[in-house]
């Protein structure tokens, strides 16, 4: 048991008058400081290669798409978003998806389906903004999801330098 | 033309001039609150409706239009639908008698120099008995919404408010026997120059007066009626809409009163510092000045000091505020009546 002294105030703190005083001319001085205000849709958090944000597709530079729908993505992803109907092709790797679907509501931003993916199809994009008016609209379809390889690579740089230890080459490298 | 339509034409004049501003500045009010407190806290406040946000009020008063109105079970509905209005319509009425600018040098549909809606002898009384009934709204809003947070905050009111009242009046009282008139333009006519302001003469009473007028606008550090901690809204807690808004304006429309009153009281009114003979839009305006200053003061204290409880709030009214706002008439009374200059 803690026995505590309360400090005995003495007359000028029990008026408080000195104390408001005080605590007025802190707050009066803070209205002309500097403002920690970030507009945010003005000026956004920078990005970094870190940034996780919503999954894309990565479209290489031969203008295909690099997924081969094995739907490892669609079985690592935790919240069930993703849904994959392969088709045949005439390339190589002879399958593609006919329908690539991500339910963005469900979507968690875990990035389970860019450490799955062994194509290096899926990665995490910047992109984090989603508002729409309906929730049909917010389950992007295999053409929104596209994104040029470039653009993206910054993203695929930092996962390959994270990742560098066990996974020595890649089919799209 | 027929005198009594020029009359009519007059006040009605006079009115809609004094209950736009007021009712504009009210809207102000809920713009400045957000900025002033945004500026405390290192942001930046509401500045996306219109340049510098200045159309929020307009913004935010259409949602609360459109804002569905709910109405809990069990409540009282005849109560509930006039509990706002109660709150309101008295702390509109009295801005009435508060007197804004000096006598008007030139005619205007006939003589009618006085720019405020009426010059009551009783002004001051007006003005207190008028505005202790919006305290009405407050009550009956909290007991006729059924609900045990409302029925708190409505009971908290009604006795923060008889305390206070006590203090406010004996404190205006001492105002009045220096004045010796309860004529507000007969107190502002007694405090031509800055030497004679009341302030000066009845510092105790001014302090009194000000911390007394917090807690009976419901105003931080004293906002019992509402305050969200413990009662969720209060008073206000079953509120929507636009009903809601109306217990706003009310509170609001009795901060500008308590601003203006406090000008008037203590501040000389409209009589400008160091400019006897100042013409009457200069007075217009140093009036319109230094009330702001007031509702500065109102908003600078909400954002500074935390809120109260509600035991030392009924310590501080009667074993504090009543006992010092006594021995302030008794004093000021006794110079008074032995002709004591008190300056």
């Amino acid at each position: 048991m803690v026995i505590v002294q309360r400090k005995q105030l003495s007359f000028a703190e029990k008026l408080y008058l000195p104390a408001i005083a005080r605590g007025l001319s802190i707050t009066f001085r803070k209205i002309f400081e500097k403002k920690i205000t970030r507009q945010y849709p003005e000026e956004p958090l920078p990005k970094t290669e870190v940034t996780r944000g919503q999954p894309r597709l990565v479209v290489k530079e031969d203008g295909n798409i690099a997924c081969v729908s094995c739907g490892m993505c669609e079985i690592a992803c935790p919240a069930y978003a993703i849904t994959i109907d392969g088709g045949e092709t005439d390339r190589t790797i002879e399958r593609e998806p006919v329908r690539f679907d991500i339910d963005m509501l469900r979507c968690i931003l875990c990035g389970f389906c860019e450490e799955a993916c062994p194509k290096d199809a899926i990665y995490m994009s910047d992109e984090l903004e989603l508002a729409d008016y309906t929730r049909a609209a917010l389950v992007y379809d295999i053409h929104k999801l596209k994104r040029p390889k470039a653009a993206l690579q910054k993203r695929i740089d930092y996962v390959y330098r994270l990742n560098n230890r066990w996974r020595k080459s890649s089919s799209t490298r | 033309m027929n005198p009594m339509l020029r009359d009519f034409l007059v006040v009605f004049l006079k009115c809609n001039l004094i209950y736009g501003g007021l009712l504009g500045t009210a809207a102000g009010m809920t713009l400045a609150e957000r900025k002033v407190s945004a500026w405390m806290q290192y942001r930046i406040g509401p500045n996306r409706v219109g340049p510098w946000g200045l159309l929020q009020p307009i913004a935010d008063l259409i949602k609360f239009i459109f804002k569905e109105e709910m109405m809990p079970d069990g409540a009282n509905k005849w109560l509930f639908r006039c509990a706002p209005l109660i709150a309101a319509i008295p702390a509109m009425l009295v801005i009435g008698v508060i007197p804004f600018g000096p006598a008007i040098p030139f005619e205007f549909m006939g003589n009618y120099p006085n720019f405020s809606i009426t010059d009551l002898n009783i002004g001051l009384m007006f003005l207190l008995a008028i505005g202790g009934l919006s305290i009405y709204g407050v009550i009956l809003g909290g007991w006729a919404s059924n609900s045990k947070f409302s029925l708190l905050g409505g009971l908290r009111a009604s006795a923060q408010m008889i305390s206070y009242e006590l203090t406010l009046i004996l404190v205006i009282l001492a105002v009045v026997a220096v004045s010796g008139s309860l004529n507000l333009r007969a107190v502002v006519e007694t405090q031509k120059t800055i030497g004679e302001w009341n302030v000066f003469s009845q510092p105790l009473a001014f302090l009194l007066f000000v911390v007394a007028a917090f807690a009976e606008t419901n105003r931080h550090p004293f906002d019992f009626a509402e305050c969200e901690p413990e009662l969720v809204g209060g008073f206000h807690t079953e509120y929507s809409s636009m009903r809601f808004a109306l217990f706003f304006l009310g509170e609001y429309c009795a901060m500008i009163v308590m601003a203006c009153l406090s000008t008037t009281l203590f501040f000389g009114g409209y009589s400008v510092p160091f400019w006897e003979d100042a013409p009457w839009f200069v007075g217009i305006a140093a009036f319109l000045l230094k009330s702001a200053a007031f509702l500065f003061l109102y908003l600078w204290v909400r954002w500074t000091l935390p809120r109260f409880r509600f035991d030392q709030l009924m310590h501080l009214g009667w074993k504090v505020f009543l006992p010092l706002a006594l021995a302030n008439l008794f004093l000021t009374g006794a110079a008074v009546s032995w002709g004591v200059d008190l300056w």
